[in-house]
């Protein structure tokens, strides 16, 4: 475990926020973890690395718990505070002879869009469609760092997306070529319903990649 | 000469690690005796994955202290790194020693009677500085070729307190068994936290399996656990290979897709069952065995008959049962549904149940078959080891040897003694 300097916090939404952290020589896969706390502290937390393998910082998305007991202390970091990392952890990774010659499919919810951003910023070239599936449009992380022509960003509670409704009704909707990696990463009950979804579409199990979040 | 006794909880792991510190001390002039029995110095080698395993750790600890209160009393094993500052606390344990400093026991208890007290922070950390077995409880020689887990599965504490996963040298590993091969093992068992996950330079587990397979030598090669989702096709291709033998232990935890999300298991329940398919579709009497734990946070009644209907299509030879505990500084520990205690309880004699018939309905297809059966122990005339597929059988004959293979024609099925197979010598 190594003591990491805060660089800065970046606030997306009243509760949700980026933290920039100092990367020394920390080495991950992307789509990896690692697990966060105070210097000393043996409290942690787990979170998806949002950054880019080759940025010179590291950075987590976090969205504020309520009754956490670490998200809403992280928000307070200035600075200079020192974290503990560790890790990277998770196989949640691309493999590296598909990541030039296949079409992918990320399929994300809230704050599971972390590990994409940090695939789609460290692999630009991917030929790559994400969905991101939100309640309200300010939960649009950064959506203006994507590609417009291949994000998609639905909507549930509102109709201010490119679709009005859950991740898993656009897919039932557009159903996804047989040939697509798919990466699906959120709460367990869209991870559930999707991967059926796919399943039925024709995609075999091993092309499909998940990662909980809870 | 200095007596020593151990206890050993939890995984084939710390079998393993046990069997080889007691083949250090052997070798060293110490003589091994019961755990019942009085002696010089105690070893817990302790497990933490259940508060059952606490439970059952903490009483060893008290019962070795009340035989020979002047002993030197050791506690190790994965306790000893979850709760390290309760064991230190306690005076009658002279020594906690944390997995990375296990292999330096002997060491450690040796300065002890020199009159150095060392501390184990002074101990050298090697999770692969192991002696040879062949003085230890067991017949089958394990070969650790791998420790700690990265996988972060939301209901365990295993990579907290065996820490992250580490491979031992690929050839390292062959010069042990070839090793305990010309010491005349005649078992080989392969064992680890998490051994699918091997890695080492450009080796995989299969690779690994592939060049112990082709080593010469009149040997069996048996896996321990395996997590499902750490190997493909080619270790497959390799369960037909002559030397080894059909039995599998792969941890499938619950037979709901919903529940194994929640587990964080990186597998689904169609793949299990395509593997075990597979596999049967070569070797219908392939033998699986499982681990299910009961009453998982947010586990429902569909979920849990989910597990109850996969336990009797997939007809396992061994069900390992137990109901989840929460376990401090896991995922699961923060998850709000947790299921009841009663429960829990009445779910566990509901499957147990279900495993059982499993276990007998399985093993019943032995009968009037023969079983290539290792002896584990013996008085000469009644002897009793394990056949090919890991299931337990006893014959007579006369001079019947340990460690040695028996052609046995299995005749009956003791239902009353756990299933046990009960032959003859052909």
């Amino acid at each position: 475990m190594n003591s990491h300097k805060v660089i800065s916090i970046r606030n997306l939404t009243p509760s949700t926020y980026v933290i920039r952290m100092e990367k020394k020589d920390f080495t991950f896969r992307t789509g990896q973890y690692i697990t966060l706390g105070f210097s000393g502290s043996i409290d942690r937390r787990e979170y998806s690395i949002y950054s880019a393998e080759q940025d010179d910082y590291l950075e987590v998305l976090i969205k504020e718990v309520e009754d956490g007991l670490l998200s809403k202390r992280l928000k307070k970091c200035k600075p200079g505070d020192e974290l503990d990392v560790d890790g990277a952890f998770g196989h949640f990774s691309l493999k590296d002879d598909e990541i030039k010659s296949k079409k992918f499919m990320f399929i994300s919810t809230g704050t599971g869009i972390s590990p994409i951003h940090s695939f789609i910023h460290t692999h630009p070239e991917m030929d790559y469609t994400l969905l991101h599936g939100i309640r309200h449009k300010e939960e649009a992380y950064e959506s203006e760092s994507y590609d417009p022509n291949r994000y998609i960003l639905c909507t549930s509670g509102e109709n201010t997306g490119d679709f009005n409704g859950r991740v898993t009704e656009y897919l039932l909707k557009n159903p996804v070529s047989p040939d697509t990696i798919c990466y699906l990463c959120g709460n367990c009950h869209m991870i559930y319903e999707a991967y059926d979804i796919l399943e039925k579409q024709g995609i075999k199990l091993g092309p499909i990649h998940t990662e909980v979040y809870f | 000469m200095k007596t020593i006794a151990f206890k050993t909880l939890g995984c084939r792991l710390n079998q393993y690690e046990t069997d080889a510190l007691a083949s250090t001390f052997q070798n060293n002039n110490y003589k091994l005796v019961d755990f019942e029995s009085e002696a010089d110095v105690y070893v817990i080698n302790s497990c933490t994955v259940t508060h059952q395993s606490d439970h059952k750790s903490r009483n060893f600890i008290s019962q070795a202290n009340r035989r020979n209160k002047d002993s030197v009393l050791v506690v190790t094993g994965c306790m000893a790194n979850n709760a390290k500052e309760e064991l230190e606390s306690r005076d009658e344990i002279n020594y906690v020693l944390e997995n990375d400093n296990k292999s330096a026991l002997f060491s450690l208890v040796d300065s002890h009677f020199k009159g150095e007290l060392k501390h184990p922070s002074q101990l050298d950390k090697d999770l692969f500085a192991y002696g040879a077995t062949e003085k230890g409880f067991h017949t089958r020689s394990m070969i650790k070729i791998q420790d700690g887990c990265d996988n972060f599965c939301t209901f365990c504490i295993i990579p907290s307190v065996r820490g992250r996963a580490k491979s031992r040298p690929f050839q390292a590993i062959l010069d042990n068994v070839k090793a305990v091969i010309n010491q005349g093992a005649k078992e080989v068992v392969i064992t680890g936290v998490n051994i699918g996950r091997y890695e080492f330079e450009t080796y995989k587990f299969d690779d690994l399996i592939e060049a112990i397979l082709n080593l010469d030598g009149d040997f069996r090669l048996r896996i321990s656990s395996l997590e499902p989702d750490g190997f493909g096709d080619k270790f497959l291709g390799l369960l037909s290979h002559p030397k080894m033998t059909p039995h599998l232990h792969l941890c499938l935890q619950s037979g709901s897709d919903e529940v194994l999300l929640r587990m964080r298991r990186m597998y689904t329940v169609k793949t299990f069952r395509n593997t075990v398919e597979k596999v049967r579709a070569i070797r219908p009497d392939f033998n699986f065995t499982t681990d299910i734990i009961i009453g998982f946070p947010g586990e429902s009644e569909a979920d849990f008959t989910e597990s109850c209907d996969m336990i009797k299509n997939l007809e396992f030879g061994h069900v390992h049962a137990f109901k989840y505990s929460i376990r401090k500084g896991t995922r699961a520990e923060r998850m709000t549904d947790q299921v009841l205690e009663k429960t829990k309880t009445e779910r566990s004699e509901i499957l147990r149940g279900i495993a059982e018939n499993s276990k007998l309905n399985y093993r019943s297809q032995f009968i009037g078959k023969i079983q290539r059966v290792l002896v584990e122990s013996t008085d000469g005339n009644t002897a009793k080891g394990y056949g090919e597929h890991y299931i337990p059988v006893q014959f007579e004959g006369e001079n019947l040897k340990k460690n040695t293979f028996y052609s046995i024609l299995i005749k009956d099925i003791a239902a009353e003694n756990d299933g046990l197979l009960l032959g003859e010598l052909v």
